[in-house]
């Protein structure tokens, strides 16, 4: 299976990048818990691993944080679930924290590859 | 709006959800059914950790921010601890006091009798004695015939029931060996069962005790516990009392201890008809016990309303029985002119007679605690407001770094909640130990402890005048809002506080009532000392006083008794005199009837009172007592009872009744006309009863020369320590009788010390209060003041900029102060006369318009305000007018 083959190459989520991982999948529209799990998988080609305990209490949070809201639905195979979708803060924190993100990859990528020339 | 919390079986139904389409999902990808499931759930993990997981996340949350909310609250009055302890001690001593004053005042005035519907019990009650009778107490006394009339008229009573005393203080028991004494009372066969007390052990009286008059008894749960350790086998065991073997058979709930609820009584015994047992443990009045006696009123009597009867309907039931039971045996119907006595019923809540002694002190105590109160109040208050106040700018600053409203408040709150917790707990540990001071005052001996629910009322008060004075700031904090940090400087962001007229009025009332409560502790510190050194007339020191109450099977025997005792005493080394007599001085005790003088009873100038005190004494009496003798002479040896009868007056009784004249010969006697004796000498009057009294006349008779004798008390005039006698005298009196204790050995200045004891300690209490407000007082105003003047300290840097000196400033903040003192203490004064007048009845040898006291509870409010002004006046002026401006 391919989750399974290449275990080694997973990375686990730091903390902080689930939310903006979690923000960033519902952008493209509602979507229930099984579905960002296996979008996030997907989308990052399976290196992360998605702890599915983390991505549950992590949508609660945002929940409580009013990022995003939750109502139960149908999925298009007609199983009962519960949507979650993005809230107009949760919009303005994504832009945000996307920002925050971009600048500090930049600045960790500045600093590894100078070292990387040093070297 | 209020956010429904997600439940979790609603978590639960997702997870459930997730797995199904994971299994759809997989199993679109190709996997066979139950591989899918497998799979799925391996997939997800552990789902019982998520569902854990999501249930712990808020409560977690809760407790850490509750943590750092402590942890925060600590830090911010740990970094401010004259603020802290001041605050804690202020709520900790008014608390802890108003809890004590009022439990105390709740056990004497307000607290029902331990008893099954206690309301439905009245007390029987009667305007007066008919005449030619004796009483304990002329309302509160009835006489057996009278007792046996009532008990028999059913209706609207539904049990009335008698008690009495076999002792006026403890009597004589023995269990096994030693000695001792205990407090016993005899009562109706129907007594426990009609009050409704329990029996958790045992059993009660029944009529057929009374009537058989068992020699059985009830024990106290207290006795019971104190004495017996709760050892159940004491059923059936033997109780000696005055030498009569009496069964235990039965012990009373817990908290009964006599229907006197300021007493402690230790055990009941039925109804007795024997010479040892009589009522109040006094010998046969012409060889009649109680039960026969109709002039001897000496039994209380207690009864229970039937249901639906009111005290009315039972009254106009019991009226006209009694009015005729009054005088069975005393001629059948009142004498010439005299007014036939009504009975009356009362409520037996409290305590009988302890209410009219103590209740006008209590109250005024509980004044002086509801000012000590109000002071506490204004002082937390006060500490708070000038703390948060001084701390707008720490808030703004707080707001324009991103901390929510919530969190502010959250913080305000802890901190409040902090301080009250703190102080409440101290203040317990206070309210118990004042509680069991107050109690000893009153001498109350019934298990007292502080009343939790005054506890916690006056908690709950100064906790939420906490909480919400705490919060004041914040109003300020957020109109200000998180820009003020940047726009303003400590001077003009606290020139408001400052300036608050608000605390200028609260100082101002806190030294109103200061003084208030100054002026009362002096009045009864000064009664105080009036009352330790008022003359006793008597030399006190170096002299030992007991009781006994021999057996004493008849009159011979009786005097053999005395005179055998004294002489065994009389030869002990140390011992330079010793006398008996019937009444103990400073016993509160004394015997009141009129006398004739020369065989009629004596005119008397301007209508003074006929009434004498009498005594009964043994030879060298007033020798042994070093009270001087003016004229004659003193009781001696050779006054036998076949000797002539002679008496000793006093002067008081020579000036009143044999005025000019010399009394010596003259004849007195009891108003009866049946016993006369000649007046052999005259003695300087002297205290008798207690300290606070008047001279009035009083008579002695010769113990061995009446035809009466029962239980007297020893005295002993030795060298040194008056105590140090005891022991001796002990093993003298148990060679003639070892059943017999020596019952309430002292010295005779303690025994005159007990009479104004409650003197001493309500004067030592009203001190400690006015002491208690002068130190929140100082406080109070130190912290206030200290914290005006840190708001000025920009405003003080210009002026010495600008030139001003140290001693203007120094002055400038003195005037501030002086100012409410004066407006303080012109309150204070017309305050203070209130409080005289109320204390007046309390009062000895002082008036209660009294100058000095007035004057040093002035120089007191005075000295306490330039003391807390002072220290802070001089700390500004000392400020460096640079650093001052720089700190802005």
């Amino acid at each position: 299976m391919a989750t399974q083959t290449n275990n080694d190459d997973r990375i686990a989520l730091l903390q902080g990048t689930l939310d903006l991982l979690i923000l960033k999948t519902l952008l493209l529209g509602p979507c229930h818990g099984q579905g960002v799990a296996r979008s996030i998988q997907r989308q990052s080609e399976d290196v992360f691993l998605v702890d599915h305990g983390s991505l549950y209490v992590a949508l609660q949070r945002l929940e409580d944080k009013k990022w995003i809201q939750a109502r139960w639905g149908v999925s298009d195979n007609n199983r009962k679930a519960r949507f979650y979708s993005l809230t107009a803060k949760g919009r303005e924190q994504l832009t945000e924290k996307t920002g925050e993100w971009r600048r500090l990859t930049r600045a960790m990528g500045l600093i590894l590859d100078a070292a990387a020339e040093e070297a | 709006m209020l956010k429904r919390k997600r439940s979790a079986d609603d978590f639960a139904e997702e997870i459930k959800a997730h797995l199904a389409l994971e299994v759809d999902e997989l199993e679109s990808e190709g996997l066979p059914r139950d591989r899918a499931h497998t799979e799925a759930r391996r997939e997800f993990g552990n789902v019982r950790l998520a569902q854990e997981r999501f249930y712990m996340k808020d409560r977690w949350m809760a407790l850490d921010r509750l943590l750092r909310d402590l942890r925060f609250g600590l830090r911010s009055l740990v970094a401010s601890p004259g603020f802290a302890a001041t605050a804690i001690l202020t709520l900790a001593l008014g608390i802890g006091a108003n809890t004590a004053v009022f439990s105390v005042m709740n056990a004497v005035l307000l607290k029902s009798l331990p008893v099954t519907d206690p309301e439905r019990l009245v007390r029987l009650r009667t305007s007066n004695a008919p005449q030619g009778t004796g009483t304990i107490d002329s309302n509160q006394t009835l006489s057996y015939p009278v007792y046996e009339a009532l008990r028999h008229q059913s209706g609207a009573m539904s049990a009335i029931v008698a008690y009495v005393p076999l002792s006026t203080s403890k009597v004589a028991v023995r269990y096994g060996a030693q000695p001792e004494e205990a407090e016993g009372d005899m009562a109706s066969g129907a007594f426990f069962s009609s009050l409704g007390v329990n029996l958790p052990l045992g059993r009660g009286f029944t009529e057929d005790d009374e009537t058989r008059h068992s020699s059985i008894a009830v024990i106290s749960y207290n006795y019971w516990t104190r004495r017996f350790a709760r050892n159940p086998a004491v059923l059936g065991t033997t109780l000696y009392v005055n030498a009569v073997p009496i069964t235990i058979v039965g012990v009373a709930a817990q908290g009964f201890e006599g229907v006197d609820a300021g007493g402690s009584t230790d055990f009941w015994i039925p109804l007795q008809n024997r010479r040892e047992l009589n009522a109040w443990g006094n010998p046969p009045d012409d060889g009649k016990l109680y039960k026969a006696d109709p002039t001897w009123w000496c039994l209380q009597l207690i009864g229970r309303l039937a249901p639906g009867a009111s005290k009315t309907q039972a009254l106009a039931q019991l009226q006209s029985t009694f009015q005729h039971a009054a005088f069975i045996g005393l001629g059948g119907k009142p004498m010439e002119g005299e007014k036939p006595p009504v009975l009356s019923l009362v409520d037996a809540k409290g305590l009988p007679g302890m209410d009219m002694q103590y209740a006008n002190p209590l109250h005024i105590l509980m004044a002086m605690v509801a000012l000590v109160l109000l002071i506490a109040l204004a002082n937390v208050v006060m500490l708070l407001l000038a703390r948060n106040a001084g701390r707008q700018r720490e808030f703004s600053l707080k707001l324009a770094l991103g901390a929510s409203r919530a969190e502010l408040l959250r913080q305000l709150l802890t901190e409040s909640l902090i301080l009250v917790t703190a102080g409440g707990a101290l203040a317990w540990a206070f309210a118990e130990l004042a509680t069991r001071l107050l109690g000893q005052w009153a001498q109350i001996e019934s298990s007292l402890s502080p009343d939790r629910t005054v506890l916690l009322f006056t908690l709950g008060v100064l906790g939420v005048a906490g909480l919400l004075f705490g919060l004041a700031p914040m109003r300020v904090a957020l109109s200000g809002g998180a820009e003020m940090v940047l726009k303003t400087s400590a001077a003009t962001s606290n020139a408001d506080a400052g300036k608050s007229r608000m605390g200028r009025v609260v100082v101002a009332l806190q030294m109103t009532m200061c003084l208030a409560l100054l002026v009362g502790a002096g009045l009864l510190i000064r009664t105080l000392r009036n009352l330790e050194n008022t003359p006793l007339g008597l030399q006190a020191d170096e002299l030992a006083v007991f009781s006994v109450k021999p057996n004493i099977p008849s009159l011979p025997e009786g005097r053999i008794f005395y005179s055998s005792l004294i002489d065994k005493l009389r030869v002990l080394p140390g011992v330079e005199s010793v006398s008996v007599s019937e009444e103990r001085l400073g016993g509160w005790w004394s015997d009141n009837s009129n006398m004739l003088v020369d065989g009629r009873l004596p005119e008397v100038a301007n209508g003074a009172s006929l009434t004498v005190r009498s005594n009964v004494a043994g030879a060298d009496f007033f020798k042994t007592l070093g009270v001087p003798v003016l004229s004659g002479r003193d009781f001696a040896d050779s006054d036998t009872a076949a000797a002539p009868h002679v008496g000793i007056i006093n002067e008081e009784f020579a000036k009143r009744f044999l005025p000019n004249r010399n009394p010596l010969g003259h004849t007195i006697g009891t108003d009866d006309g049946r016993w006369s004796m000649s007046v052999i000498g005259v003695v300087k009057d002297h205290k008798y009863r207690s300290i606070d009294e008047e001279p009035i006349p009083m008579a002695w008779y010769e113990y061995a020369q009446i035809p009466m004798v029962g239980p007297m008390t020893v005295e002993m005039r030795v060298h040194g320590d008056p105590l140090a006698i005891l022991p001796a005298a002990r093993k003298a009196v148990q060679q003639i009788d070892p059943n017999l204790p020596l019952i309430q050995p002292m010295t005779q200045r303690a025994q005159f010390e007990t009479t104004i004891s409650h003197q001493i300690l309500f004067a030592r209490l009203a001190g400690f209060f006015g002491f208690l407000a002068v130190v929140l007082v100082a406080t109070g105003l130190y912290g206030t003041l200290a914290y005006r003047v840190s708001m000025r300290t920009a405003e003080i840097g210009v002026r010495m900029a600008v030139g001003a000196r140290r001693g203007q400033v120094v002055w400038m903040i003195l005037k501030d102060s002086l100012v409410l003192t004066v407006c303080g203490i012109l309150l204070g004064v017309p305050l203070a006369m209130l409080v005289g007048r109320a204390l007046a009845s309390s009062l000895y040898g002082v008036m209660p318009l009294d100058l000095v006291s007035y004057l040093l509870a002035v120089a007191g409010v005075a000295a306490v305000a330039l003391v807390a002004s002072a220290v802070p006046a001089n700390r500004a002026a000392s400020v460096d007018p640079m650093r001052a401006l720089r700190t802005e």
